[in-house]
């Protein structure tokens, strides 16, 4: 087979397997996508191309993970009442502007859909949105957009969440991101 | 792995003669076909072939999935979540290192061929990056989404993620986590400096401490 000056067998191949494995993901985001948490963030992909860090995590996932932590029961009652943990990183390498756009876009949306804005930083190049939506008393979802000079990150948690409880499982759960990774 | 005898593919004449992944019988064995393309040993037309059945047999194509996470886990390397900095140090490699020491997820051959100059995208290590950063997060979502015979026992209809998955599971609740950390030390810090305030506890403290006084405020306002 031939291909076009611009185009390698391998970017063919990955092309392919990105299509094929990013089926079931929409399929899982589908899942989430009537519940009253749910965001949807767009895509960013043909500005930044792949997410860096892409996580769908489903209700009953969730559930599982939870009953692992038994001798936790916060961090398991947590997990029982969430449905849905989504985030998308992209690394956008000093070009925010599209990234603050979609931001920008998600916000008008999120705002004409009765979330609530509880932390907004607006700085040069640098932007940070925390977004709840409540149902009376309880909190239906969580929704998290930061983008400064080196990403941009979109995270949405959908479900029944106790903030109280979430500050304690995210102390359980804490990690250093780059030491964890051992690449730094 | 998975096969399967169904496949167009899989019963291909083409297929050719000297294929050293090919069993006796002329049909591609498809486990070999993997290794030899996780290892680069693939030349253009065999992956041309194993990626044209794997577009047509998802099993294979997640097969591939499969074996290229076990890869991952074998070397150790969590490239499932490649931040920014393995980026950073990917996208440094000079092209012509790039082109001496490829990664072995791509066939030597692509790579001799990979038109370097013209774009720091199309750079092995770079699309293997992103490439690799998907794929094992993808893989749960498939496990997820359909039973896989081969690691999951189903019962009654219902499958049960294995213990690696729920590990896995763990490990990218944890990511998201550490993101909302992140994030929320950032903007307690922005907060802080913008407002004068003594917001300097950690950041975790203060967004909760913030969703809760805005439940609270709601709750009084629709008493």
């Amino acid at each position: 087979m031939k291909y076009g000056m611009n185009i390698s067998p391998a970017t063919v191949w990955a092309a392919l397997l990105g299509l094929l494995l990013s089926l079931p993901v929409m399929a899982q985001e589908d899942a989430l996508k009537d519940l009253p948490g749910y965001v949807d963030f767009g895509e960013l992909q043909s500005v930044y191309g792949e997410p860096k860090v892409m996580i769908n995590l489903g209700g009953s996932i969730l559930k599982f993970v939870g009953g692992m932590t038994k001798d936790d029961p916060e961090t398991a009652a947590l997990l029982d009442k969430l449905k849905g943990v989504r985030i998308n990183v992209y690394s956008i390498d000093g070009q925010p502007d599209a990234a603050l756009q979609k931001v920008s876009q998600v916000k008008s949306l999120l705002q004409s859909g009765s979330w609530e804005p509880i932390v907004q930083v607006n700085e040069a190049g640098e932007q940070a949105q925390i977004f709840i939506k409540l149902s009376g008393d309880v909190m239906e979802g969580l929704t998290v957009m930061a983008v400064d000079e080196e990403e941009a990150v979109f995270i949405n948690i959908i479900g029944q969440l106790d903030p109280a409880q979430l500050g304690k499982v995210m102390e359980n759960f804490d990690i250093d991101l780059d030491a964890n990774l051992g690449l730094n | 792995m998975n096969k399967n005898p169904e496949s167009p593919a899989h019963s291909s004449a083409n297929h050719p003669a000297s294929d050293q992944a090919s069993n006796p019988a002329g049909n591609p064995n498809w486990e070999e076909q993997i290794n030899a393309l996780l290892d680069g040993e693939l030349d253009n037309e065999q992956a041309e072939q194993l990626k044209t059945a794997a577009g047509q047999d998802r099993a294979l194509a997640q097969a591939i999935v499969d074996a290229y996470q076990l890869q991952q886990a074998l070397e150790a390397i969590p490239l499932q979540r490649a931040p920014a900095s393995l980026r950073r140090k990917l996208a440094s490699i000079p092209a012509e290192q790039g082109k001496k020491s490829h990664p072995a997820f791509w066939p030597k051959s692509w790579v001799s061929s990979w038109p370097v100059s013209r774009s720091g995208w199309f750079r092995p290590a770079w699309i293997t990056a992103l490439a690799a950063i998907p794929l094992a997060v993808i893989v749960l979502n498939l496990w997820q989404a359909a039973p896989v015979e081969q690691t999951a026992p189903a019962t009654a209809g219902v499958t049960e993620p294995t213990a690696a998955e729920l590990q896995e599971a763990q490990r990218e609740l944890a990511v998201v986590f550490a993101y909302l950390g992140k994030i929320g030390r950032k903007t307690s810090l922005e907060i802080g400096q913008t407002v004068n305030s003594e917001m300097q506890q950690n950041i975790n403290e203060n967004m909760i401490r913030t969703l809760r006084e805005q439940m609270e405020f709601n709750k009084e306002r629709n008493a």
